[in-house]
């Protein structure tokens, strides 16, 4: 019998192990996209979003999602225009899906292909480099995500006729710790 | 039953198992094989014309099979992605809201011409500041003309109303839920409280001040704060648009 019970356990291992792909989760975020106007220079913060990554088959497919709002500049108005033109309240949410071998995942740099989802429009950011420094299990991320406006057919905002610059990169400081 | 007494010895129960292993993977084999075979014996037999346009048929099908099925594989792989609702986003969060939106764009569209009037209104302000300085009793003294008197009360008059206009399109624009105010919208809203009151008690003093001054009289009581009022009013105006011009974080 306990033979039949060893044999059983060795040929349901593999299933068990594939029911359960590690995961990541988002611990912690700091996301701040930068203005740039001729008399301004804004940046518009968020803590609000959540990620996830689900490792499998020697990959790992990672989710980053933001609510628009969430997006603080330390202005009302501002924000809420930030808002108005870039569609919030048709498209709350923005997100960023990447996908990463599980052998980089510890890697110190991070190259990653980004699909984001803004405003109504998707842009692939190819080969955008981040910094990866790892405490026990917490992986501390950083990097730019370099956008612009005409990526996501955003109208750029005017003030005295003066559009700001088309440029506006996301800096990103993201905390991930497997589940 | 023997045989599974003779299975408590692990030898043969390993034996067993590599055998059946074995058969499983043979079986497997012979399948592919005899399914390779199948189609070289289609395709190696003398096709009729018939025939011919069937096998070119199940080419077709079978190429057009392929791609769909690359197509296929990363949607296979999908499953594994992580979705909106893994990360916890109620449909609530993630829903479109078009009125929402709508009022978005309206509140935006009635604040950028609130923005330009208010601009615009510098102008008159500024010339009626300027010509302040020949609608005083000296003028009137001198020679008894009132045309600078009446040009700045013109303008002061003109001032107004684009004052009052601006003040429309940001009171009548849609207001949006927006929580605390922070920022430098929050000082442009204070300011409010400074310029409003001051533009509505300037061209009351200024009548009772141009009055005094045609009746021949010297300007008094509570008219004679009409340069101070509206000096008040000018600088809470001009401190109103800095605020939301300048990155100004409270």
């Amino acid at each position: 019998m306990k033979i039949i019970r060893l044999a059983a356990l060795f040929l349901l291992s593999p299933v068990a192990f594939a029911q359960s792909p590690q995961t990541w989760v988002l611990t912690q975020s700091t996301l701040s996209y930068h203005m740039v106007h001729p008399v301004h220079t804004v940046d518009g913060t968020s803590h609000g979003a959540r990620g996830k990554g689900v490792c499998g088959a020697g990959v790992c497919d990672f989710l980053v999602a933001a609510p628009v709002k969430s997006f603080d500049s330390g202005d009302t108005n501002r924000d809420e225009h930030m808002l108005q033109v870039t569609r919030g309240a048709e498209f709350p949410i923005v997100t960023v899906r990447f996908r990463l071998p599980e052998s980089a995942i510890n890697s110190p740099t991070l190259d990653c292909d980004l699909e984001v989802q803004f405003a109504g429009n998707t842009a692939h950011y190819t080969h955008v480099v981040f910094q990866q420094t790892i405490q026990g299990k917490t992986h501390h991320i950083t990097g730019t995500v370099p956008s612009t406006l005409t990526d996501f057919k955003i109208p750029p905002p005017s003030f005295l006729t003066v559009p700001i610059k088309n440029e506006i990169p996301v800096k990103v400081d993201t905390t991930w710790q497997p589940q | 039953m023997s045989h599974l007494y003779l299975g408590s010895r692990p030898a043969s129960w390993l034996r067993l198992f590599a055998i059946a292993l074995l058969a499983v993977a043979s079986v497997a084999s012979a399948q592919s094989y005899s399914s390779s075979d199948t189609t070289e014996i289609s395709t190696a037999a003398l096709p009729d014309a018939p025939s011919a346009i069937q096998a070119q048929q199940q080419q077709q099908q079978q190429q057009q099979q392929q791609p769909s099925q690359q197509q296929q594989q990363p949607a296979t792989q999908k499953p594994t992605e992580p979705s909106l609702s893994d990360l916890g986003l109620s449909p609530t969060q993630t829903a479109a809201n078009p009125a929402l939106q709508a009022r978005l764009d309206r509140h935006t569209h009635m604040l950028k011409i609130h923005q330009t009037l208010g601009l615009v209104t510098l102008i008159p302000m500024a010339a009626a500041v300027i010509s302040s300085g020949s609608a005083t009793a000296h003028h009137n003294a001198t020679g008894g003309d009132t045309t600078g008197r009446d040009v700045h009360a013109a303008l002061g008059g003109l001032t107004v109303a684009m004052y009052g206009a601006t003040a429309y399109f940001a009171i009548a624009a849609p207001k949006i839920p927006e929580g605390h105010v922070k920022g430098g919208i929050q000082v442009h809203k204070y300011l409010v409280w400074v310029h409003a009151p001051g533009m509505v008690l300037t061209p009351i003093l200024g009548v009772m001040a141009y009055n005094q001054l045609n009746n021949g009289e010297k300007v008094h009581g509570i008219a004679s704060a009409h340069a101070a009022v509206a000096w008040t009013t000018v600088a809470a105006y001009g401190a109103s648009i800095i605020a939301v011009s300048w990155p100004i974080k409270l």
